[in-house]
């Protein structure tokens, strides 16, 4: 990709970006669902540990984790929508014609969202879990956890893109998002470490991108990480070159569709 | 009135039935998906109350239950009542207007006017939660059904309040939807989790109290004053929820729409 090409995609990024700056208000709606579900589970966990802990780390690390997971999913703009509204529009086959690639351009836009989302979503994430715990865990994990769960939540977003490609073939991507969220709360160990799931739950993770995805990155905050930097870092290249040529192949896929069936 | 309503409301719900039936396969896996989903939501609890037998005095089979009803709930309004989530922007848009020139309620036709099919998936598996917590019996099966629909009722009631925001705020969409996410995340969650200001909250503004734990209290230990107490709160929900659409819609502002409506 030449400069001038990546320039094009900066300047999604940077409409987005400055389009999320303008219209807050879905900003706010998430900080304040963060306050909300970091309270609830402070209290679960509170109570969890009167009735004894089932895994070694305490409660305070615990609320850390699930601001870490939390910042991680809630930071990844759901572009899924917007392009199965695209789709269904038929908006998308004006796209198709424009010199820049569909598929760039959107995924683009979702990391100008999320370079707008994550920090807020950060400090409301490092505040809430102070508030609630009056705890913070140490400086090296956090700063381990920032970058790592900034690529982790890139991904996503690539993810997301690949969940509203599907739009092309199912009309409506919202029963592949639930389930899709929904294996990334157990597969990924969103609101639990991936220790206290069943054997089979954790050996079947293993062999998804879930856990490179929430529960690696945040498990550094409990001191006892689930992976080291480098198996993370090497686990996300390999999941995001995967994702990349998944993604490809299927627009490859609906192009030809549209072009076959005249567009 | 009320027959004439009622008469209104079946021939809705059949149109939109047979509306969302005539796409079965689009049917079938948003039923079949949203009840993985809540499966798989509750795969959490399982291995959390595997390892802590009791929570402040909840066991699996009470949050089985809890789960259940709200998931029932929320299913059976989403059903029959889809419309309540999209009154803001239809009350913003000035979309209101084809249905101010028919001859029937405002309110009931707009919440009738969508009827979500994964709603049918929230609601058989709300109702496999039930049966798994022991609830589901020829001798308990009214009660059931009552709390049931008393939660429904209350879920309708607050989403009429918080979408028709939108008569004096304006776009309030995204707040609304908060707000009613709010409510189901607080209703899904044990009671004996939160306490002070909060707990009030829960039992008023919010009320996941009624929408949640009233109910399994009352299938754990049913007595005919809970069972009146949960129906009297959600007439009085209702209630007031209907008068505030109703002062809501003097303020209405056309949308000068001029299309067919049938």
């Amino acid at each position: 990709m030449t400069a001038a090409q990546l320039a094009k995609y900066v300047a999604f990024s940077r409409i987005s970006a400055t389009e999320a700056r303008r219209e807050p208000n879905e900003l706010y709606g998430r900080m304040a669902f963060f306050v909300v579900i970091l309270g609830v589970f402070s209290s679960l966990w509170r109570a969890v540990s009167e009735a004894g802990m089932p895994l070694a780390a305490d409660p305070k690390s615990l609320v850390w984790y699930l601001a870490a997971t939390e910042w991680i999913l809630l930071s990844a703009p759901p572009i899924h929508v917007e392009i199965q509204e695209a789709i269904r529009r038929g908006d998308v086959v004006y796209r198709l014609g424009h010199p820049v690639s569909y598929v760039a351009a959107e995924f683009a836009r979702g990391l100008g969202l999320l370079a707008v989302r994550a920090p807020f979503l950060g400090v409301t994430a490092f505040v809430c879990a102070f508030a609630f715990t009056r705890w913070t865990p140490p400086l090296k994990a956090l700063l381990i956890v920032v970058p790592f769960g900034f690529a982790a939540s890139a991904l996503i977003t690539a993810l997301y893109l690949a969940i509203g490609l599907l739009a092309f073939w199912l009309q409506d991507v919202a029963p592949i998002y639930w389930v899709w969220q929904k294996l990334m709360f157990v597969l990924g160990g969103l609101m639990l470490p991936l220790e206290v799931y069943p054997e089979f739950i954790q050996h079947a993770a293993v062999f998804t991108p879930f856990p490179s995805l929430l529960a690696a990155p945040a498990s550094f905050v409990l001191g006892t990480s689930l992976m080291t930097p480098g198996v993370l870092a090497r686990n996300l290249i390999l999941w995001s070159g995967a994702t990349a040529f998944a993604v490809s192949w299927m627009f490859r896929r609906v192009v030809s569709d549209v072009t076959i069936n005249g567009g | 009135m009320v027959a004439n309503n009622l008469s209104f409301v079946r021939a809705l719900v059949a149109t939109n039935l047979k509306a969302t039936l005539a796409l079965r396969s689009a049917f079938v896996i948003q039923v079949v998906f949203m009840a993985l989903n809540n499966f798989t939501f509750f795969v959490f609890w399982w291995a959390l109350m595997v390892r802590v037998t009791t929570l402040r005095g909840w066991n699996l089979s009470d949050i089985e239950l809890l789960f259940g009803i709200v998931a029932a709930a929320f299913g059976l309004t989403v059903t029959l009542a889809g419309g309540v989530r999209h009154l803001g922007r239809l009350i913003d848009d000035g979309a209101l207007d084809t249905l101010l020139t028919q001859p029937k309620s405002v309110l009931v036709h707009a919440l009738g006017m969508r009827a979500q099919p994964s709603g049918f998936g929230d609601l058989i598996s709300g109702l496999i939660f039930v049966a798994w917590a022991g609830h589901i019996s020829w001798r308990t099966m009214p009660i059931v059904m009552v709390v049931i629909v008393a939660s429904a009722l209350i879920f309708v009631a607050c989403g009429i309040v918080f979408f028709s925001l939108a008569f004096w705020l304006g776009r309030v969409e995204t707040v609304a939807t908060q707000l009613w996410e709010l409510l189901v995340t607080f209703s899904l969650y044990p009671e004996p989790l939160f306490g002070g200001a909060l707990r009030l909250v829960l039992f008023t503004l919010l009320p996941a109290g009624f929408v949640g734990y009233l109910p399994v209290r009352i299938l754990r230990a049913p007595s005919f004053a809970s069972v009146a107490t949960l129906l009297l709160v959600a007439i009085a929900y209702l209630c007031a929820a209907v008068l505030l659409f109703d002062r809501g819609l003097r303020r209405y502002s056309s949308g000068s729409r001029f299309t067919t409506f049938g």
